[in-house]
């Protein structure tokens, strides 16, 4: 009882709400209470908490064996006891447990955000070092590139095309447009709705398509028809590639009519969707295929610099008249090392590298020049419907999937330069 | 309009057939047909072993001249010129026959790095579809063409032989990977001939597309095809149409990038392999006028 004694007021202590089983330690007398209730009431929480504390489980044989150890850890050393003590505690388990998470998840985000950024930042950098070119023994684009039949390299887009320097401000509609607009496939509905939503004028507007015009989608002959309609531009894209190819090959084979004879001949690619294409497509449809290029040099556009329609890519460093065809038309990715393009998705895309390859650019022309975007390139391109809608400071990719449901993208560039959006929803096409 | 079509094609065929059976009930059977031991098989199943005997024999003092026109490997300055006449001689017949081939392999990266054979390689590789080899072998094994070629006193003679274990569909047959060959009488140099054939095993697993050679190398319809038409030595060529993707799969994607090969450098302003050691400084390549070579002797049978 000595312990107590050190208590201002005893009467205020015995005041306290004791639990059941404290009465049976046989320590205290409830007597007090017991007589008035009341009393106990108003008195309860007169004093702070600190001064009824007790430190009973000092002395208390009860409270010798904490439930929660059952080790019997009295012959280890002390700060082996203390260490299990603190471990044991519940509040330092649950903490363990949330430093733990934290920990874990900025492992994972180092790991596998921004570490890969980061290297795959410092890849590209040194990728495009001109140091390192020695090292590797050159970049793709030395060669003398291989020339096609009937394939268009290069194309210059009539200059009296571009829209104007300076935004009218006085009338919307005077002046003169560019519309790009992303792989069709053969969606003639879709792309009739687009121009609509674009409030297309034949006049003032110039269509221009980045490529798959035909292909896979409802109406291919249709969509070629409105192009040449309206005097469109466009690119050779991949589709393009392989239906022309495959039209070419039955018209030298003269099996164009005879679909017997052309189909027997199976180990000539299975192709039967597009040789049945090709066989729609009158010659002057195929002629006008023909024709779109796999580069198009669109020109200088205010705030874009140098414009370039291609359908799925170009290698920067490289010539317009020097880029592989095969490559522009397909690539997805880049060989770092050596900057061969990819048909695959396994690796950097060339959209990054491409724009690293112009801020690093933009960055030294800006000290000898004082005007420098005018001498950057942005491309317009497709093919990649994967990662759909990609606008970046130098790459445009407006390919969005419209034959597979998603939406047919036009990319309008109006008189100074002034970009605007305009989608329309597609049907899926994928199940027809 | 196809219903009457229809109709008398049965009725057609039927002819054709009796017809033929009169035929060859009235001549004497053809001549292979009768031979015992030929490897040849027209049972219509194909022989069911390999060879045991290599047909193609490479010389012993280089393996890529044909030691019955040779016996010694041609002069260096020499050997590009033959090579160029060569490719363009075999392009021409196979074009004038309407014989589908074209390049692959090291003559197709040569091709890539600009549309001439690489001046330390004898190695020309083409390839042929299945029905070409058939037509090969039924019209021209063992015939000769002659070509006029300018600047070369009577021309030149080649020969157009085919393996008869090319029946052999199987890559179990390896000593006779080489299908045909392109011999060019006067310097023993040749082009390897390869035929590329469906791949029946990969086809029975759900590879629809599934092709191969005996050469153990394996390929897909549309790799190849739809063909392109490029140039190869100033000449009209075929290429298959995902040139890059089957080179970089070869060969690595560094084969398109690397401008030192072989103890040449490709020089990129006048882009040609140029020798790197001093002593072979001197310009193997002939600049100027392309002497391109003229058919004397008549194709009689065209594919198509």
């Amino acid at each position: 009882m000595a312990r107590y004694s050190n208590f201002d007021n005893p009467n205020n202590f015995n005041n306290l709400d004791y639990t059941s089983d404290s009465s049976e330690d046989g320590l205290h007398s409830f007597n007090d209470n017991n007589n008035n209730p009341r009393s106990y009431r108003l008195t309860r929480y007169t004093r702070p908490l600190i001064s009824y504390v007790r430190n009973e489980w000092q002395t208390n044989p009860k409270y010798a064996i904490l439930p929660t150890t059952n080790v019997d850890t009295s012959d280890w050393p002390r700060w082996v006891q203390v260490l299990g003590s603190i471990v044991t505690a519940p509040r330092f388990r649950r903490y363990v447990v949330v430093y733990l998470s934290i920990l874990v998840s900025c492992w994972a985000g180092w790991k596998f955000l921004l570490l890969p950024r980061l290297e795959e930042h410092a890849a590209i950098l040194r990728a495009l070092d001109p140091q390192v070119k020695e090292e590797v023994g050159g970049w793709f684009g030395t060669n003398a590139l291989p020339r096609f039949d009937d394939m268009v390299q290069l194309r210059t887009l009539e200059p009296s095309l571009l829209p104007g320097e300076v935004a009218s401000e006085f009338d919307q509609h005077s002046g003169r447009r560019l519309i790009f607009i992303g792989d069709v496939h053969g969606c003639k509905d879709e792309l009739e709705r687009l121009l609509e939503e674009t409030s297309f004028n034949p006049d003032t507007d110039h269509l221009i398509f980045t490529g798959d015009l035909i292909n896979k989608g409802p109406d291919s002959v249709g969509v070629v028809d409105l192009a040449r309609k309206y005097s469109a531009s466009c690119v050779r894209g991949n589709h393009e590639d392989r239906v022309l190819s495959l039209r070419h090959n039955m018209v030298a084979a003269n099996t164009m009519n005879d679909e017997f004879l052309d189909d027997a001949n199976m180990h000539r690619g299975q192709y039967t969707r597009e040789r049945q294409l090709a066989r729609e497509l009158s010659d002057e449809q195929a002629d006008w295929l023909d024709t779109c290029p796999v580069v198009l040099n669109v020109g200088q556009i205010q705030d874009m610099g140098h414009v370039v329609v291609v359908h799925a890519g170009l290698v920067p460093g490289v010539e317009l008249d020097k880029q592989d065809p095969y490559s522009v038309m397909n690539m997805l990715t880049v060989d770092l090392d050596t900057h061969v393009p990819r048909a695959s998705r396994k690796g950097t895309k060339w959209t990054k590298f491409f724009n690293k390859h112009q801020s690093l650019l933009s960055d030294s022309l800006h000290e000898t020049f004082e005007n420098p975007e005018s001498m950057l390139t942005t491309v317009i391109y497709g093919h990649d419907s994967q990662s759909s809608l990609s606008l970046k400071t130098y790459t445009k990719g407006i390919d969005t999937g419209c034959f597979k449901g998603g939406k047919l993208t036009a990319l309008v560039v109006g008189d100074g330069g002034e970009q605007n959006l305009v989608q329309v929803r597609c049907n899926d096409h994928t199940k027809q | 309009m196809w219903i009457s079509t229809s109709r008398w094609l049965p009725g057609l065929y039927g002819l054709i057939s009796i017809m033929g059976g009169l035929a060859a009930a009235d001549t004497t059977p053809d001549f292979t047909s009768v031979r015992t031991k030929f490897v040849k098989d027209y049972s219509g199943t194909g022989p069911s072993e390999p060879a045991e005997e290599k047909y193609f024999h490479e010389s012993s003092f280089h393996y890529h001249y044909d030691g019955r026109y040779a016996e010694q490997e041609l002069p260096e300055e020499d050997t590009l010129p033959h090579l160029s006449q060569l490719i363009r001689t075999y392009l021409s017949t196979m074009a004038d026959l309407g014989a589908e081939t074209w390049i692959m392999h090291g003559t197709l990266l040569a091709w890539w790095w600009n549309q001439k054979i690489f001046p330390w390689d004898n190695d020309i590789d083409v390839q042929v579809s299945e029905p070409t080899i058939h037509f090969l072998d039924e019209y021209y094994n063992m015939t000769e063409h002659h070509f006029d070629i300018p600047g070369v006193e009577g021309g030149r003679t080649y020969l157009l032989e085919i393996n008869p274990n090319y029946v052999f569909r199987s890559i179990e047959d390896t000593m006779n990977v080489i299908d045909a060959r392109w011999i060019d009488t006067s310097s023993g140099l040749f082009i390897d001939i390869t035929a590329v054939r469906p791949d029946d095993d990969r086809r029975k697993k759900g590879d629809t597309g599934a092709l191969m050679c005996k050469d153990k190398h394996h390929f897909d319809e549309n790799d190849i095809f739809p063909l392109r038409n490029s140039r190869f030595e100033d000449f009209p060529v075929k290429i298959p149409f995902e040139y890059v993707k089957l080179l970089e799969e070869e060969y690595g994607p560094k084969a398109l990038t690397a401008t030192d090969f072989q103890d040449h450098h490709f020089n990129e302003e006048t882009l040609v392999w140029d020798p790197a050691t001093l002593e072979r400084k001197r310009s193997l390549r002939r600049r100027g006028a392309v002497d391109l070579p003229v058919r004397t002797t008549p194709l009689k049978y065209k594919m198509r």
